[in-house]
C-alpha cells in the first residue's frame, strides 16, 4: 500500500485525498483503450462512425455491431467495453419504450440524454457495482423540434451536447480532424466521407484488422436512425483507404 | 391511482407481468388489490367503503367496433370493415380507422373494445421498434404477429382480465398468404375467409357459397361488398362507410372510406301490410 | 344497493350514492382556438349537491379538461395528470412554463383512464391550443379510449343534443359563433336532462391564453314549453 492514490482506488464510494474517484478514472481508461467512435453533427443530421477492432480473423463480418438504433429516432455508438456499451443501449431502448407507453410519443432528446446520464451515474455511487467501462455517443432527432442533436455520455454520468466528438483510441487526432470540418455547412452525405476518412487515417497500424461501421440519422434516412446504406458506406471507406495509400506512396517518394 | 404496468416486455412476456419476476411490481400489484380487504369488512361497520365485495377484473366493453371480414384471393388477402365505433347503441365515432398497418406486410383489424385495440396496437408498435433496433431490415411475418397476439389474448384471459376484442390478422410474406383470427379468450384459427363479430352469422354463409382461393381481385372485392351489404342490412351497429385493405406481395394498401349501394325500392316495401293490416 | 355502511348511521340512502354522474359537457375547435362548455349541476341521487359547480378544470395554462362521471375520480385523475405533465415540462426544459402539448396531456389522461378502467368511472374531454398543432379536442370516454375530434360531447345530457350538434356543426367557425353554438347546445340539454342544470360555463382557449365565462339561466335561450326566467332581485326591487 504505497504510492499515490493507493488504497483509494478500490471503490467508487471513497474519494482520494485530492478529490478523485479513481474507479471512474479507470473506467475512462477502458474507454480510451477501445476502438475509436466519432460523431459529427451536420446541417441536416448526425453521422456516427466506429472503428471496430477485430481481434480474430474468423469473426463473421458485420457481426458484433457497436452502433445500433435505440428507437426509430435515436441511436448510439459505443466505445470501450462492448458488453458494457450493449447494456447501456439496452437500457436506452427500455427508456424509449417506457416513455412512449406512457406519454404516447417519442422520447425527447433531452429527456433521453438526462435519463441515460442518471443511469450511468448510479453506477458511480455504490460499493457493490462497477462503473461502466464504456462511453456512448447518442444521436437523436428531437420529435418536437425536428432538430438533430449529438450527445456524449461518459462513465462518470456526465452528459454534454456536441457539434462533433470522438472517443476511444486515437481520439485526440480524430477530434483535431473533426474540428477542422465546417460542421454547420456540411451535409451528412459529405460527413460520411469525412467520418470514414478520419477513422481510416487515425487507425493505428499496430492494431489488428478493423471494420469501419457507419450510421446516420438525417433527412435522407427519413429522420430515422439507420446504418448508412451499403453502397454509400463502402464507397466512402474505399475512397478513404485509397487516399491513405496515395499519401503513403507520396511519403515513400 | 397507481398505473398498472401493462407494457410489453420481451423478457417478462407479452402483455402481462407474472409474479416473482419483479418484486417491486408485485408489491404494487398487492396495493392495487386493496378492495379485497373490504370483503372481510363487509357489513362490519367500516364507513366510506363504496362497493365492498370481490374485486372485479372481468370488465365489459364501452366503445365498440363491429364486424370485420377477411378473405384470400389470387394475389393476396383483403379485409374490410366499417369506420364506426359505438358507445352502447349510440353511434359515437364515425371516422375511426379500424384497420391498422402493423408492418410492411401485415395489417390488423378488430371487433370489440376500441381502447383495448389501441393498447394492442401500441404493443405491436413496441414490438416493431424492437425489430427496427436490430437494424437488419427483417420484420415479423403476419403469422408471427398472429402467434404473438394469440399469446397476449390467452395470457390476459388467464388473468381474468381479457382484452375485449376479436382480431383479424392478414398479410403476405415469403410467397405465403396469411389470414387468421384470435378471440378475446385466445381461441384462434386460420382460414381462407373469416369474419369476426356479427359478420360470422351474416357474411360467412355468403363466403362459403361463393369464395375460392383463386378468385380475381375484382371478384373478391365484389363478394366482399356483397358481404358488407348483408351485414349492413342486418347489424344495427354498422354504418355505410367502409374501408377495404389489401395485402399482396407488392405491398399493402388501405382504401379511402366508401359506400356500398343499397336498394330500398322494392315494390313490396311500399305497402307491406296491404293484405294483412296491422301486421309488421 | 348495499354500501357497506351500517343502517344505524341513519344516512338517507340517496345521499350515499356517488356524487355526480349526470352532466352535460362538450368542447369544439374553431378557427383560432377551442371552446369548452359545461352545465353546473352536481347531483347525489335526486338531490342537487351543488348547483354552481365548475366541471371545466385547468390542467395547464393552455389545456383544460371537462369532467364527467364520479367527481372524486375525475378530480383525482386531473390532479395526477397535472402533476405528471408539469413534471414532464420541467424534465424536458420547456421554454414556455405552464404550457404543454395538448396531445401529450390527452395521452397521459388516457393512460390513467385505461390502466385503471375497472376502478374508475370517468369520462373526460381534453381541449386546448398549442404552438405545434394549434387547437385540438380529444374525447376520452369511459373505457379509456382516445379520439381526436372536431367537437365532442359527454355526460348524460349529451344524448339529448347529439342530433342537434351533428346537424348544426360547421367547420371553421369564428370564436363568437363557436361560443354561441356551445351555449345553445348546452341550454337544450339542460332543458330536457334532469341531471344537467344551473349556469353554463365556457372556457375559450387561443394563442393569447384562456378566458372563463359564465351565463346564468336568464341568459339561456328560452326552451320549448318553459317560462322566461325572472331574476330574484328584479322581483324584490
Amino acid at each position: 500500500m504505497s504510492g499515490i492514490g493507493t488504497g483509494y482506488d478500490l471503490s467508487t464510494t471513497t474519494y482520494s485525498p485530492d478529490g478523485k474517484v479513481f474507479q471512474v478514472d479507470y473506467a475512462c481508461k477502458a474507454v480510451d483503450n477501445g476502438g475509436l467512435a466519432l460523431g459529427i453533427k451536420c446541417s441536416d443530421g448526425v453521422v456516427l462512425g466506429v472503428e471496430k477492432l477485430l481481434p480474430f480473423k474468423m469473426l463473421v463480418p458485420g457481426s458484433n455491431r457497436r452502433i445500433a438504433p435505440v428507437d426509430r429516432h435515436a441511436g448510439m455508438a459505443g466505445a470501450g467495453l462492448a458488453p458494457d456499451a450493449r447494456q447501456i443501449m439496452s437500457r436506452a431502448r427500455s427508456e424509449c419504450a417506457n416513455y412512449k407507453s406512457f406519454y404516447g410519443d417519442k422520447i425527447p432528446s433531452k429527456i433521453l440524454a438526462d435519463r441515460m446520464a442518471n443511469y450511468l451515474h448510479m453506477f458511480t455511487l455504490y460499493w457493490s457495482v462497477r462503473p461502466f467501462g464504456a462511453a456512448v455517443l447518442l444521436a437523436v432527432r428531437d420529435p418536437a423540434t425536428g432538430k438533430y442533436e449529438l450527445y456524449l455520455l461518459e462513465p462518470s454520468g456526465e452528459c454534454q451536447r456536441y457539434h462533433g466528438m470522438a472517443i476511444g483510441k486515437g481520439r485526440q487526432a480524430a477530434k483535431n480532424e473533426v474540428e477542422k470540418l465546417k460542421l454547420g455547412e456540411m451535409s451528412c452525405l459529405e460527413a460520411v466521407k469525412e467520418a470514414a476518412r478520419i477513422i481510416v487515417t487515425t487507425h493505428d497500424e499496430k492494431d489488428k484488422d478493423y471494420e469501419c461501421e457507419l450510421a446516420w440519422i438525417c433527412d435522407d434516412s427519413g429522420g430515422e436512425f439507420k446504418k448508412v446504406p451499403k453502397d454509400i458506406a463502402d464507397e466512402a471507406i474505399a475512397a478513404a483507404k485509397r487516399a491513405l495509400e496515395d499519401d503513403d506512396a507520396m511519403d515513400a517518394d | 391511482m397507481i398505473p398498472t404496468r401493462v407494457s410489453h416486455n420481451p423478457i417478462i412476456g407479452p402483455g402481462v407481468v407474472p409474479f416473482g419476476v419483479d418484486p417491486a411490481y408485485d408489491a404494487q400489484y398487492k396495493l392495487n388489490q386493496a378492495p379485497r380487504s373490504h370483503v372481510a369488512s363487509h357489513g362490519q361497520g367500516k364507513p366510506f367503503t363504496v362497493e365492498p365485495g370481490p374485486h372485479q377484473r372481468t370488465q365489459y366493453p364501452y366503445v365498440t367496433g363491429t364486424t370485420v371480414l377477411g378473405c384470400k384471393y389470387k394475389d393476396g388477402v383483403m379485409i374490410a370493415c366499417d369506420t364506426l365505433c359505438c358507445y352502447g347503441s349510440t353511434k359515437r365515432y364515425k371516422s375511426v380507422e379500424r384497420i391498422k398497418k402493423v408492418n410492411s406486410s401485415t395489417i390488423i383489424s378488430f371487433t370489440g373494445e376500441l381502447s383495448d385495440f389501441h393498447y394492442i396496437v401500441s404493443l405491436l408498435e413496441e414490438l416493431d421498434t424492437t425489430d427496427y433496433c436490430e437494424d437488419d431490415g427483417s420484420e415479423l411475418a403476419p403469422w408471427e404477429i398472429h402467434s404473438y397476439l394469440c399469446r397476449v389474448m390467452y395470457n390476459r384471459r388467464n388473468k381474468f382480465d381479457p382484452l375485449w376484442n376479436s382480431l383479424v390478422v392478414a398479410g403476405v410474406k415469403h410467397g405465403r398468404t396469411f389470414l387468421g383470427t384470435v378471440g378475446m379468450i385466445g381461441q384462434h384459427y386460420e382460414d381462407s375467409h373469416l369474419a369476426a363479430g356479427f359478420g360470422n352469422h351474416m357474411a360467412r354463409p355468403l363466403f362459403r357459397e361463393k369464395h375460392t382461393d383463386d378468385m380475381s381481385e375484382e371478384d373478391a372485392r365484389k363478394l366482399m361488398e356483397d358481404c358488407l351489404r348483408a351485414c349492413l342490412m342486418r347489424d344495427k351497429t354498422m354504418m355505410n362507410k367502409f374501408q377495404i385493405a389489401k395485402v399482396t406481395a407488392g405491398g399493402l394498401e388501405i382504401s379511402e372510406p366508401f359506400q356500398v349501394p343499397m336498394n330500398w325500392g322494392y315494390e313490396k316495401f311500399k305497402d307491406p301490410t296491404k293484405h294483412a293490416v296491422g301486421a309488421w | 344497493m348495499d354500501y357497506g355502511v351500517p343502517a344505524a348511521l341513519g344516512v338517507a340512502p340517496e345521499l350515499m350514492e356517488e356524487v355526480s354522474t349526470g352532466t352535460t359537457i362538450m368542447a369544439c375547435v374553431y378557427d383560432g382556438g377551442v371552446v369548452l362548455g359545461a352545465d353546473s349541476r352536481t347531483s347525489t341521487g335526486n338531490y342537487v349537491a351543488n348547483r354552481a359547480s365548475d366541471k371545466i378544470t385547468q390542467v395547464m395554462d393552455n389545456v383544460w379538461m371537462c369532467r364527467s362521471g364520479s367527481a372524486a375520480d375525475t378530480q383525482n385523475v386531473c390532479a395526477f395528470v397535472k402533476n405528471a405533465v408539469e413534471e414532464h415540462g420541467i424534465m424536458s426544459g420547456s421554454d414556455e412554463p405552464g404550457m404543454a402539448d395538448v396531445k401529450l396531456v390527452a395521452n397521459v389522461t388516457m393512460q390513467i383512464a385505461y390502466r385503471n378502467k375497472d376502478r374508475l368511472s370517468a369520462g373526460m374531454i381534453i381541449a386546448g391550443w398549442d404552438r405545434r398543432a394549434g387547437p385540438q379536442v380529444f374525447g376520452i370516454p369511459l373505457g379509456g379510449s382516445l379520439e381526436k375530434c372536431d367537437f365532442t360531447l359527454g355526460g348524460s345530457g349529451s344524448a339529448y343534443i347529439t342530433g342537434f350538434c351533428d346537424d348544426t356543426w360547421k367547420p371553421g367557425m369564428s370564436r363568437e359563433e363557436a361560443e354561441a353554438w356551445i351555449r345553445r347546445a348546452i341550454s337544450i340539454a339542460i332543458s330536457r336532462d334532469a341531471s344537467s342544470g344551473g349556469v353554463i360555463r365556457l372556457v375559450t382557449i387561443h394563442e393569447k391564453g384562456a378566458e372563463k365565462q359564465m351565463f346564468e339561466p336568464a341568459q339561456h335561450p328560452l326552451a320549448y314549453d318553459e317560462l322566461p326566467v325572472i331574476r330574484r332581485e328584479e322581483v324584490v326591487a
